[in-house]
């Protein structure tokens, strides 16, 4: 169910397209299936349908979606590798934002390298612990 | 073209108030305007102008390009128009007064309006004076969207009316908006409900409008900065473009517009012990500016 927050920084198109993506990225939405028309989604989040047009329009022209004339959008069976390599280059800016910190507190490579592995080990017990509990 | 509907320098004065003064606003194809406004700034008046009700004092008004005379009613075909309390002919029954308009609007689309009666459960016998509030804004609704209107002009349409009503009131604005692409000025008390629907916004104050502004940017320039200090604050915080400030203590909250990156350097500047930005909703940037 997309739900739009008025009270955030992005925009309600943006809000859209994250929320879509997000779902195609944990599998409630599948290649091939069928998103709701624009007009029942504007109807439904009470916004005008030129906003979810353009969520609708990005997301085709990025490859998510397509849309086939007279029967509305689609997943594409490509979209869930886009996502895949979509949150891999957002997981290399954090790392990249990490090393940038880093080289801020001027440590060596190694070190940062140690800090990395010390963090990676201590979030792995702690995982560990959970499924125990 | 310059707009659907242009509205130059309108002034009006009632007795020694005076009402608008100065007001210009222009009004693109396909755009949804919100106008918001304190009860007494105007709004209504402003709407009864254009709707040819009453005539300004000064300025002037064009609908699609060509100026509007006082009593012209030929434009009027194109307009629709869904007010608080919308005037219908209470002795008619739903059935006369659907024939009634259809002799008037050159587009009038009958089988939508049939469709909506049906959708709405209105019975075309009932009598105009016998709807309760809820069903004379339905059929408001139909008359207006069976004339297929170039331009919809909403004054606080759903004011009194319980939630669900007004929910789907905007629905069904919302689904003639994705299949005419219609262009409305929705003026309304229920500010939140048109947060998602505008795309530009103007809000009106002393006569004119103080705001004018595609919606979607002006949510990237108004914004809530807050702000703390290690002593307390003194004095107020003089920077330009701050709409509203509050001091309590070492804690200063302002409603700042528009927020730049140049103002973000001269409050750093201030050497804050913690500096927060947020964005406003619709009805908060309301509150801050009316």
């Amino acid at each position: 169910m997309i739900k739009i927050d008025t009270t955030s920084f992005i925009p309600f198109y943006e809000q859209i397209k994250q929320q879509i993506k997000g779902r195609i990225s944990v599998g409630t939405l599948r290649p091939g299936e069928p998103l709701q028309s624009i007009r029942e989604l504007a109807t439904m989040l009470l916004i005008n349908p030129n906003t979810v047009a353009r969520a609708y329009r990005e997301l085709e022209r990025e490859g998510f979606i397509r849309t086939r004339k007279g029967k509305g959008c689609f997943i594409t069976d490509d979209s869930s590798t886009l996502i895949r390599k979509e949150r891999t280059a957002i997981l290399n800016q954090v790392f990249d934002d990490a090393i940038e910190e880093a080289k801020k507190l001027n440590l060596t490579e190694s070190e940062i390298k140690k800090i990395f592995e010390r963090r990676l080990s201590l979030k792995t017990e702690r995982q560990k612990k959970g499924e125990r509990k | 073209m310059s707009g659907i509907l242009a509205l130059k320098n309108l002034s009006k004065s009632f007795g020694r108030k005076k009402v608008l003064e100065g007001f210009s606003l222009t009004l693109k194809k396909g755009q949804v305007y919100g106008l918001l406004g304190k009860n007494g700034e105007g709004k209504t008046t402003l709407i009864r102008m254009i709707m040819g009700v009453i005539p300004p004092d000064e300025g002037e008004i064009f609908y699609k390009d060509n100026k509007i005379h006082f009593r012209d009613d030929s434009y009027k075909r194109e307009i629709g128009f869904i007010a608080e309390e919308s005037i219908f002919y209470s002795w008619m029954s739903i059935k006369e007064l659907l024939k009634f308009n259809a002799s008037f609007y050159p587009k009038w689309n009958a089988p939508k309006a049939n469709e909506y009666l049906e959708k709405f459960s209105l019975d075309p016998k009932t009598r105009i004076r016998n709807l309760s509030r809820g069903m004379k804004l339905k059929l408001g609704l139909i008359v207006t969207l069976a004339s297929e209107p170039e331009l919809l002009i909403l004054d606080d349409p759903t004011s009194g009316l319980d939630v669900p009503t007004r929910h789907d009131f905007l629905k069904e604005i919302i689904k003639e908006l994705s299949e005419t692409g219609t262009t409305i000025l929705f003026s309304t008390h229920i500010v939140h409900e048109i947060e998602g629907i505008i795309d530009n916004l103007g809000i009106l104050k002393f006569g004119r409008l103080i705001l004018d502004e595609n919606f979607h940017d002006l949510k990237n320039s108004v914004k809530r900065v807050l702000l703390t200090s290690n002593d307390p604050i003194e004095d107020k915080i003089k920077i330009e473009g701050i709409i509203t400030q509050n001091i309590n203590g070492t804690q200063c909250e302002m409603v700042v517009y528009p927020w730049t990156e140049e103002k973000k350097k001269e409050i750093e500047a201030l050497n804050p012990a913690s500096l927060e930005v947020k964005p406003l909703n619709l009805e908060e940037i309301f509150i801050s500016f009316a």
